[in-house]
């Protein structure tokens, strides 16, 4: 094992920018999957719905 | 035990919800294992410095776009061809995860071409059809979200996924056919990798983060979408008693 050098023998813009970019993004995915499903969670509706899929009585037995 | 029932989005709701925690946990063990071996562990290149070290990130991203792609497009066509409603939503489920894997092999992409090649972008093979492919990732998306008839829009969304997958081979395939400044492949199915193990290792383990946090995500996206559809479905039914 060894300490990375972090200024990346002078390439550190473009690995640290590469990986911020990276978490931006899975971070910017995974917020934006919980607003889709606090809306849901939200939406009044929605609570029975989900009772009605949970229960599989969606009038749904095949895809 | 019927297997088949699970085909229905009612019966495979609970078991998504299930199967989270089970793909979403070794994936963030698995992002930290392999940023610690590819910055910890695997040694500089002696020709591109530290700077190679992007491709711990860029090489599984690219891989995750192109096979998220070809995954959707399975999904698509047997949602098409077999009206499978659930296959459908896997298809929609998959299209936003596989769009930023793309776009994250294209950012990260620049970001390592800049200090290697001298420029950020270039317009050959291997980039020109990475960018089309999120551009179908965005057409697919798109046209999901212009058609409010959810399965008209899904069948609609299949062809455009079955056409574009041709783009997939040529991505893969790119460097060898044309002059790129891409290089070869450093990986093989068949024959010795050319790159050191530790720095292969890191990027296994990274490759295997990425799908396993592709499914974890996908499978709560699945769950919102059949929950909104049902939603939709049921508004639907009230409005038109």
């Amino acid at each position: 094992m060894h300490w990375p050098d972090l200024s990346m023998g002078g390439y550190g813009f473009y690995v640290w920018g590469s990986y911020l970019f990276a978490l931006v993004a899975i971070v910017w995915e995974l917020v934006s999957l919980r607003q889709r499903k606090k809306a849901l969670v939200k939406d009044e509706s929605s609570s029975a719905v989900r009772a009605a899929v949970l229960r599989g009585s969606t009038n749904e037995t095949t895809s | 035990m019927n297997i088949y029932k699970y085909a229905s989005p009612a019966a495979f709701y609970p078991v998504a919800g299930k199967m989270i925690p089970w793909f979403a946990i070794p994936a963030a063990i698995l992002f930290v294992a392999g940023l610690y071996v590819g910055f910890f562990i695997a040694p500089t290149d002696f020709q591109q410095g530290d700077a190679y070290r992007i491709m711990f990130i860029h090489v599984p991203a690219a891989w995750m776009g192109m096979f998220l792609y070809v995954l959707m497009a399975i999904y698509a066509g047997i949602g098409w061809a077999f009206n499978a409603r659930l296959s459908s939503m896997m298809a929609s489920a998959i299209a936003v995860t596989g769009a930023m894997f793309t776009l994250l092999s294209l950012v990260t992409g620049a970001f390592w071409g800049k200090p290697t090649w001298g420029t950020w972008w270039v317009w050959d093979a291997r980039m020109t059809s990475t960018l089309i492919l999120l551009f179908l990732y965005a057409g697919f998306i798109s046209l999901q979200a212009a058609i409010d008839d959810p399965r008209r829009a899904d069948r609609a969304a299949a062809v455009l996924a079955l056409v574009g997958v041709i783009n997939v081979p040529i991505i893969y395939f790119s460097v060898q056919w044309w002059n790129t400044l891409h290089q070869g492949a450093t990986i093989r199915i068949l024959g010795k990798p050319s790159i050191a193990p530790p720095m292969l290792a890191a990027m296994l383990i990274m490759l295997a983060a990425c799908w396993l946090y592709s499914v974890a995500v996908v499978l709560v996206r699945l769950r919102c979408i059949i929950l909104e559809r049902e939603q939709n479905a049921s508004r639907f039914a009230e409005v038109n008693v």
